[in-house]
């Protein structure tokens, strides 16, 4: 079989894998070698799905042993194999890099023999990238559920970052989707790694070697199973506080395979997929836990409103609040205040008073926010036109003008404005002219 | 803005960063403002204007540009540097304002957003970074010689110096020629040192095979990575607008 083919059959069971990330990397080129990690990572291309492309994401095999329900390359699936060779895809790699296609490489694979097999595989695969060709671009590789602790690890010290992915949030779905896999499977390896993330961290020597520098990652599936949006942001909050997760990416269920214990959708449920992203983003950036903004009553997101909307208009009560004194997370509870918006308002206003016009100026956004501020007391609107019901339906408005652009969260160029300054060695080169 | 005399003049500077640090320098040391300044090859002269060619002189750059970093710190001049880089008109006289307010206020200078020129010298600067941040990813390289890379591209800002910097530092064991079409340069590096020419003499080298079949691979990753049912052009041409499809190998 000839690498065409085997590109197309391992990067089209690669592609429903939302993780595209290639930032959290400080790796530098000392001269030799080839490639280096920009931190704030950098999109390569856009697919037609508009998804980022930032990595050559590929499985190193997908002729699996193993039977899990939803997926595309279960072994009872009539589907082509392929299985790369450590070269074939170390040279694809250095290929397409030295041609800036990517960022790196995000390598997963289907189990082949065993998982430690696979796992063997996968080291002597980034073996040959780091220390025969000297790379020093992105890596992210999956660790294989089941497979020991010394090879994740072996590589871990090879790698970028690692994910195990939890993909079936509960026990009981993952028995009856994934029975060949262990729940403690996937957790205890995960908190292998993250202890060793923890590790490694507290080892100042200067001479360690990096082990999964830029964090641990994982992925669930949405909608192939019952569980709630409560259900799902609640096992996120715990990835996050207990396993000290980097990102969790969610991935909108794709019916690929018809069996009695799956659902058939006719599309992937995309907008709840973005509501998790949203809600995800809360909870990181801006001080919200996952029971403020669902509970047992509201078990699921509105489809209407964006999360902090939705939290916003239940709790109307906190609002307005004045831009003036309100604190930084206070103002990052208003809808329509983001992160940017918070910090410039912060910055701002230990110069001058500011008012609905110099917030113009600062280019803040206030089409949401405009219904719960005020500035020197005073509303944009005159009090008793503010009621929560004009509110609801002024953002109802909006939300219906804005189409969803889930995409906007997979990519990394949400991070680009708050990582501006380049390094000063850059600077100093840039602006000093000829070396 | 501290009271400066306003002149009413139009100072006429070399195009280089030096050039315009060296009005600047003027600027600062007679306290006077200009009513414009521009650089002498896109200058058109018209009849109410009193233009003046200030000469480069890299001593006074260089004060100034020491001083930026010490008095207002190193942010300030990243942001003038890729402020300078913007296409935009009246970014010189932007810079000057801010610069010497700057020299005044000292760092806390970044912080007074509410001021128009202190707010669009960073804007600018946004804009100019962004791009070339953009094309840190958006550049595509094709082998044209035994390990000699060639890549086009057409940024709307100057921004070839520092885009031809992240190449060289990425990529030091490889030739490079990355040609910027819409100012008709090109930055050339052998990873150690690199120089920016003309691009009146360039030809342009034929791929080979190897080249080809990488490139075919690409497109083939390209196609085969989307997921069919999420398919979404408008978010695709939103990250990756039209203009830039040129140059690229794949087809969106
Ligand atoms: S182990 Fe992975 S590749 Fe194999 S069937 Fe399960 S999900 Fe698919």
């Amino acid at each position: 079989m000839d690498i065409f083919q085997k590109l197309k059959i391992l990067a089209d069971s690669a592609k429903y894998d939302a993780s595209c990330s290639s930032s959290g990397s400080k790796r530098k080129n000392g001269g030799t070698g080839i490639g280096n990690g920009e931190t704030a990572g950098i999109c390569h291309s856009w697919g037609a799905d508009g998804r980022c492309i930032s990595l050559l994401k590929i499985l190193f095999s997908n002729a699996c042993i193993y039977d899990c329900k939803y997926c595309i390359n279960r072994r009872s699936n009539p589907v082509a194999r392929a299985t790369f060779t450590p070269r074939e895809v170390a040279d694809l790699t250095i290929g397409f890099y030295q041609r800036n296609y990517i960022e790196g490489l995000f390598l997963s694979s289907a189990v082949v023999g065993s998982p430690d097999d696979t796992m063997m595989l996968l080291i002597s695969t980034v073996t040959i990238l780091r220390q025969e060709y000297h790379f020093h671009g992105y890596i992210h590789a999956k660790s294989i559920p089941g497979s020991s602790k010394e090879l994740i690890t072996k590589l871990g010290l090879l790698v970028d970052r690692m994910s195990i992915n939890i993909e079936l949030p509960s026990q009981d779905s993952l028995k009856l989707l994934a029975p060949q896999k262990e729940k403690d499977g996937i957790l205890t390896p995960m908190t292998h790694i993250a202890k060793s993330i923890a590790e490694n961290k507290q080892d100042h020597s200067r001479k360690k070697s990096l082990f999964v520098p830029a964090g641990q990652t994982t992925q669930l599936i949405v909608g192939a199973t019952p569980e709630s949006d409560l259900k799902i942001l609640k096992l996120s909050q715990g990835l996050y506080q207990k396993m000290n997760m980097k990102r969790v990416y969610y991935s909108a269920y794709v019916s690929v395979n018809q069996d009695s214990s799956l659902p058939t959708l006719e599309s992937p449920p995309l907008l709840r997929e973005n509501r998790l992203y949203q809600a995800d983003w809360l909870l990181r950036f801006y001080g919200f836990q996952a029971e403020e903004l669902l509970d047992d009553t509201h078990p699921n997101f509105n489809t209407l409103l964006d999360p902090k909307c939705d939290w916003a208009l239940r709790h109307i009560d906190q609002f307005p609040v004045e831009v003036n004194t309100a604190s930084y997370f206070t103002l990052l509870r208003v809808p329509g205040i983001g992160v940017i918006s918070a910090k410039k308002i912060v910055m701002a206003r230990r110069q001058c008073h500011l008012d609905f016009a110099s917030l113009k100026k600062l280019n803040v956004v206030l089409k949401r926010a405009q219904y719960f501020i005020t500035c020197q007391g005073k509303t944009m609107y005159p009090r008793k036109e503010l009621s929560p019901s004009c509110i609801e339906s002024s953002l109802l408005r909006l939300e219906r003008n804005t189409s969803p652009t889930s995409s906007a969260l997979w990519g990394d160029q949400l991070s680009l404005f708050s990582h501006l300054p380049p390094t000063k060695e850059d600077k100093v080169k840039c602006l000093t002219g000829n070396l | 803005m501290p009271n400066w005399k306003l002149i009413n003049q139009t100072l006429l500077y070399d195009g280089t960063f030096d050039g315009l640090l060296t009005i600047v320098f003027d600027c600062y040391t007679t306290k006077t403002l200009p009513q414009k300044i521009a650089s002498h090859q896109t200058y058109e002269p018209n009849f109410l204007d009193k233009p003046r060619l200030i000469q480069t002189d890299e001593a006074k750059a260089n004060r100034i540009f020491h001083g930026i970093e010490k008095v207002i710190g190193q942010d300030a001049l990243t942001h003038s540097f890729y402020c300078f880089l913007c296409t935009e008109a009246n970014k010189e006289i932007t810079i000057l304002k801010y610069l010497c307010d700057g020299f005044e206020i000292g760092p806390k200078i970044n912080q007074k957003l509410t001021i128009s020129y202190v707010y669009d010298v960073i804007r600018m600067h946004r804009k100019a970074f962004g791009e070339c941040h953009r094309l840190k990813g958006l550049l595509r390289l094709q082998e044209v010689g035994p390990n000699l890379f060639y890549g086009s591209c057409h940024p709307d800002h100057a921004i070839l110096e520092p885009l031809g910097h992240h190449f060289m530092r990425r990529l030091p064991n490889q030739n490079l020629m990355i040609h910027d079409q819409t100012h008709h340069l090109c930055f050339i590096t052998n990873g150690k040192t690199y120089q920016i020419i003309e691009d009146t003499h360039l030809v342009i080298p034929t791929i080979s095979k190897q080249e080809k079949q990488f490139q075919d691979l690409w497109k083939l990753f390209f196609k085969t990575i989307a997921i069919p049912e999420r398919k979404n052009p408008r978010c695709q041409m939103q990250f990756m607008p039209k203009k830039y499809w040129q140059d690229l190998i794949e087809e969106p």
